[in-house]
């Protein structure tokens, strides 16, 4: 009998959990749209002109249409259309369905794509991000750590599992994410149902290291500082174009990294690091490295293909990004003894980059006028460098 | 001596119950934003207002798949558990896992690879699929063969096999793709949906039915095949049919949370310990309800300990369940002696 | 076969397809015990299993009930036949009773839920075997006596007609042995069900079964009742006994005799010279006995153990011929002993052996036979005379 009612209370609490379900599967929260603003009672989308394309030297992989009255409509390439609406202007009716409408001021970003970082810092507008991927520590760029710091910007979870509460709570109005959101599709659908746009940057997917900093001008249109980064960006291509009229050095570069498994890892012949190399006037050491149909930029080769490849190279430059950086030859002989071989090792003519190199793709410009320097000075001065320092001989 | 069996299964239900609607609460009220108790009635009754998003939105669908998902995860262990009499059975030992990681890393692989993107759907259906593939070899060969250690042996094999292959396939993908596959290893809670809770409270709930259907059968055998066939149990379907269910089970969890170490192999053996009996009808209920309870004890550190970051639930629960479990041994080892 | 519960017809067993035994014809009616026997691995587990459809037939059919087992569902064979196996069960946290309560399985529903009169049939089940005491204790704390009384309980609150056990007593000691025995007695006599049971132990087979079949290598030899299988020779050829024997009339085993000449002569007879004859088969020493009417209790241990017995008709008083053979045979011993202490008409002749014996220095008592024993056969340095009454066995 006991058992009995034991049955009973247990079938009553699974019915209570069903009703529960029930109740809140035919649920949509509506309020997330509440907080927009105004319905699109605004001018027809077909009938408005378009004012200008803005002009674009190098990047591929985005649009940015201007219309009048300040709309703009930019456009990533496989990845989303957005628009941008001026604030107090009401939306255009009559929009295609797939464009997101971001409203200025966009004032409460959560940054995911932290290559950005550094691009929105160019143009002052650091303070419009209010939730981070990435907590203080994991900053190289001292504006966002200081703010993270002091409370200004706070740290929202890491991109694959971000905090959604507070990034509801603190009234996201939009998030953007780098291409690695690709990989969590679940985290970019449950944003979007929270009501909050996300636009996913696809910077890295740019063949020329100066068509990632231009990206600097996508930003500019979203916080309505276009003609600032216009200017930035002539700035720094203006810096760059001196080297680029030099002619080459012919002298071959190695860019790599040695991989925990021992393979070592190299630049294809495409990737935008293999340009920079060309426009500092150095040449590539692996030059039939093409694109093999994936969406990768890198590829592991063994170490005898890159000793066969690069043995002879003039100068070796290794990347610090994912191991952390190498300050003396012998940490570099560690992780394989066999580049004392190696041409430029016995020279001495061998680099390493900073780990904050990839953080900061507005000094993409410097860093080829770094590799200038180390390919035509021969005892550069290392305060002149921004972004290499020489691997040291002799012990630690 | 029944009235005292008895007893016993109402305070245990009724702690279970207890301990469920106690941590319910408190999952409700955790989160980075602040909401109080009154407010979050208020939300629960009319779902309106500023904060109704965070409760109705994520922390709701979010326990709710926790229950469910706990629950499942802790009945396919306890079924494996009886099926091969082994008590380190878990809900993966029939290679499970390994099948979903091996689609999925061929799904992530293969679309992210060509610069294409997936939804999350996608994703859900690979696991499953690959789940199921799993369980397809199993069912194969546990037609052909007379002892179920084999079987154990097979399901473990096919897991080395699909994780090979995942490695292999790995072995060709950028550093970048290696972390999701690693991170999705771990499982997770976070980010579920209304959508998602539908789907798998279907599953979830039809597997459970019929499990307790089962409770009979189950019980003949855990005198031995020999006297289950004899008691009236057509071997070859109930085989069959245990197999299919858990790895339902299993592959339900896998598919919208990932691999979750530890609770279907932990969670059982509490239990046992609790109610002292090994009774099935007592059992799949009481490990449903005991699961729910240990993953949203173990969600709720996970998520709030180190808020915003979120530590892996496998981890956690093996932290919590790890300890007790060898302590139940120990104390089992003592008073058999 | 018309009254037959349960009968194989045509049936042929083996394992993955290999015919073991072809062409089996058994069969039992309610309210008897069929037993097979034979030696190890000839197959009577094989039968078995394939007649509680744990083993597929590779040929015939097993009729139950006047149907064939095979058109028969489940829950229809489990409520007419239950059984008793040597597979070792392990069930985790179950009580003894809990363990009793599964026999009801094909009666209750679709939960397995138990009602009033199913608790009482388990508990009527565990009065029957007596084990009412151990319901609470957990089933995996009991000796193997209890388990067999348990699990046979189990079988009988399954309410079968027929009973199937595969070498029930083979872990029992002989008060278990007995009692499940007498248990499964009831049980046929009360309830008149059938029972198929294997047999090791012959003796147990000869008094409890009804009706015995022999089970060789290849086939059924035999099959019919204990009087008609149990014959010396036969069960000597059926298990291949070389050494040692079994007396089938007694149903008990004996070692094989000592070879070579008597060394010592055994005067016995009346059941006193037994312990004797074995405790000199254990020595190694060969030994004569007589003389025993051949329906001396002695006589069937003298013929297995002695290497000679003299012996003389049944009923019968003690003849000339016997007697010279006898002294004969006395002279030729190196010791005798005398161990029967009555005389009676019938054996005055041994009074006249023992004096005969005493005559010839050769008459020793139990407490040198002990020394002879360890000594060996020698002659030298044992003086012939009577000792006191030790163990009985002197005179």
């Amino acid at each position: 009998m006991r058992k009995r009612i034991c049955i009973l209370a247990v079938s009553v609490l699974v019915v209570l959990m069903a009703s529960l379900l029930l109740s809140g599967c035919s649920h949509t929260v509506g309020t997330a749209s509440a907080r927009k603003q105004a319905a699109s009672t605004g001018p027809d989308w077909g009938t408005l002109t378009v004012e200008k394309e803005l002009p674009l030297q190098y990047a591929t992989q985005f649009t940015v249409t201007e219309y009048e009255d300040g709309y703009a409509l930019i456009d990533i390439t496989d990845s989303g259309r957005y628009l941008v609406v001026p604030e107090g202007m009401a939306v255009p009716s009559g929009l295609d369905k797939d464009i997101v409408v971001l409203y200025q001021p966009l004032d409460r970003i959560y940054l995911a794509a932290t290559s950005a970082m550094d691009l929105f810092r160019a143009i002052g507008g650091v303070g419009s991000i209010l939730l981070s991927g990435e907590d203080a520590d994991g900053w190289y760029i001292d504006e966002a750590k200081q703010a993270l710091e002091d409370g200004s910007m706070l740290f929202a979870g890491k991109y694959s599992a971000p905090d959604y509460e507070l990034i509801y709570s603190e009234g996201c109005n939009l998030a953007i994410e780098s291409t690695m959101i690709y990989h969590t599709p679940e985290v970019k659908e449950q944003l979007e149902k929270l009501g909050v746009p996300v636009l996913v940057e696809c910077s890295s997917y740019e063949g020329d290291p100066l068509g990632r900093m231009e990206w600097l001008k996508l930003y500019g249109v979203l916080l309505g500082k276009e003609e600032l980064a216009e200017e930035l960006f002539d700035q720094e291509v203006a810096a760059v174009n001196d080297i680029l009229g030099q002619t080459g050095t012919g002298k071959t570069v190695a860019f790599f990294y040695i991989t925990t498994t021992g393979t070592v890892n190299v630049r294809k012949s495409s990737d935008y690091v293999t340009k920079m190399i060309e426009m500092a006037g150095g040449e590539y050491v692996f030059s039939n490295l093409e694109d093999d149909g994936n969406a990768l930029s890198t590829v592991n080769m063994s170490m005898e293909a890159f000793y066969d490849g690069a043995k002879n190279a003039d100068v070796l430059i290794y990347n610090s990004a994912i191991d952390g950086e190498l300050h003396t030859v012998d940490e570099l002989l560690a992780k394989s003894p066999l580049l004392a071989d190696f041409k430029a090792v016995k020279s001495g003519d061998v680099w390493c980059t900073g780990k904050n190199l990839f953080q900061e793709p507005m000094g993409l410009g410097k860093l080829i006028a770094d590799m200038h320097t180390i390919l035509t000075e021969d005892e550069p001065d290392s305060g002149e460098l921004n972004y290499l320092h020489r691997l040291t001989n002799g012990g630690t | 001596m029944q009235k005292k069996e008895n007893r016993r299964y109402c305070i245990g239900f009724a702690g279970l119950a207890l301990a469920l609607c106690v941590l319910l609460v408190g999952n409700l009220n955790a989160g980075s934003v602040n909401l109080s108790v009154g407010e979050i009635c208020r939300i629960l009754f009319e779902k309106t207002g500023e904060n109704a998003a965070i409760v109705w939105d994520i922390r709701l669908p979010r326990i709710v798949a926790v229950v469910l998902l706990g629950g499942a995860l802790s009945v396919s262990g306890f079924l494996l558990q009886t099926f091969f009499a082994n008590p380190i059975a878990g809900p993966f030992i029939l290679g499970i896992s390994s099948g979903a990681k091996l689609i999925v890393s061929l799904t992530l692989i293969g679309f992210l690879g060509r610069g294409m993107s997936i939804g999350s759907v996608a994703l859900i259906i690979a696991a499953f699929l690959g789940s199921m593939m799993s369980m397809g070899f199993v069912l194969l060969i546990s037609n052909r063969i007379k002892r179920m250690s084999m079987l154990i042996i097979s399901g473990v094999m096919i897991g080395y096999i699909c994780s090979a292959v995942t490695d292999f396939v790995v072995t060709f993908a950028e550093d970048s793709n290696i972390v999701n596959l690693h991170n999705w290893s771990l499982g997770s809670f976070s980010g579920m949906t209304w959508d998602n809770v539908g789907v798998m409270s279907t599953v979830v709930i039809a597997a459970l039915a019929l499990a307790f259907l089962l409770s009979k059968p189950i019980s003949a055998y855990q005198l031995g095949e020999v006297y289950a066939q004899n008691m009236g149990v057509n071997i070859r379907m109930f085989r069959a049919a245990l197999i299919l269910l858990s790895s339902v089970l299993s592959a339900c969890v896998t598919a919208f949370a990932g691999p979750i170490s530890f609770v279907g192999v932990a969670v059982p053996h509490l239990i046992r310990s609790i109610f002292k009996t090994a009774k099935p009808i007592i059992m799949t209920p009481a490990c449903f309800l005991g699961g729910s309870v240990f993953c949203l004890f173990c969600d709720l550190i996970a998520r709030t300990v180190f808020s915003p970051t979120e530590l892996s639930i496998s981890s956690v629960t093996a932290v919590f369940g790890a300890p007790v479990v060898i302590i139940i041994m120990v104390r089992r080892q003592k008073h058999n002696q | 076969m018309d009254d037959y519960y349960v009968y194989t017809d045509r049936m042929t067993v083996g394992y993955d397809g290999v015919p073991l035994i072809e062409n089996i014809q058994i069969g039992v009616r309610r309210g008897e015990i069929l037993t097979l026997i034979g030696p190890n691995g000839s197959g009577k587990s094989t039968i078995l299993k394939s007649i509680i459809r744990q083993l597929r037939l590779l040929a015939g059919t097993v009729v139950l009930d006047g149907r064939p087992m095979a058109e028969l569902t489940e829950r229809d064979v489990a409520q007419k036949m239950s059984i008793l196996m040597t597979e070792r069960m392990k069930p985790e946290l179950m009580s003894c009773w809990d363990v009793v309560a599964t026999g009801r399985y094909p009666y209750t529903g679709r939960l397995g839920l138990l009602t009033q009169a199913d608790r009482d049939k388990v508990d009527e089940a565990l009065g029957m075997v007596h084990a009412v005491e151990l319901a609470d204790h957990s089933f995996s704390h009991i000796s193997d006596g209890q388990r067999q009384r348990l699990l046979l309980a189990r079988a009988i609150c399954q309410e079968p007609e027929v009973v199937v056990l595969d070498e029930p007593t083979s872990f029992l000691d002989i008060r278990h042995k007995l009692e499940l025995l007498s248990i499964l007695k009831t049980m046929v006599r009360e309830k008149r069900v059938a029972v198929i049971m294997s047999l090791h132990e012959l003796d147990l087979a000869q008094k409890v079964s009804d009706r015995i079949v022999c089970v060789n290598r290849r086939s059924v030899e035999r099959c019919g009742t204990p009087e008609d299988i149990f014959q010396d020779e036969y069960i000597r050829g059926l298990y291949g006994i070389e050494r040692g024997s079994y007396d089938t009339a007694f149903g008990c085993l004996e070692m094989e005799p000592v070879q070579g000449p008597p060394k010592v002569f055994v005067i016995g007879g009346g059941g006193s010279g037994i312990p004797l004859y074995r405790l000199l088969q254990r020595r190694g020493i060969p030994f004569a006995a007589g003389i025993l009417q051949e329906n001396d209790v002695d006589y069937p241990v003298a013929r297995a153990l002695a290497a000679e017995v003299i012996s003389e008709k049944p009923f019968e008083a003690v003849g000339e011929e016997a007697v010279r053979s006898a002294l004969q045979t006395l002279d030729r011993c190196e010791r005798t002993v005398c161990c029967t202490t009555s005389f009676g008409e019938m054996n005055r002749a041994n009074m006249v052996l023992r004096e005969h014996a005493r005559d010839c220095s050769l008459l020793i008592g139990i407490g040198e036979l002990e020394q002879f024993v360890y000594k060996g056969a020698d002659e030298h340095g044992t003086t012939a005379y009577i000792a006191g009454d030790t163990h009985g066995f002197c005179c």
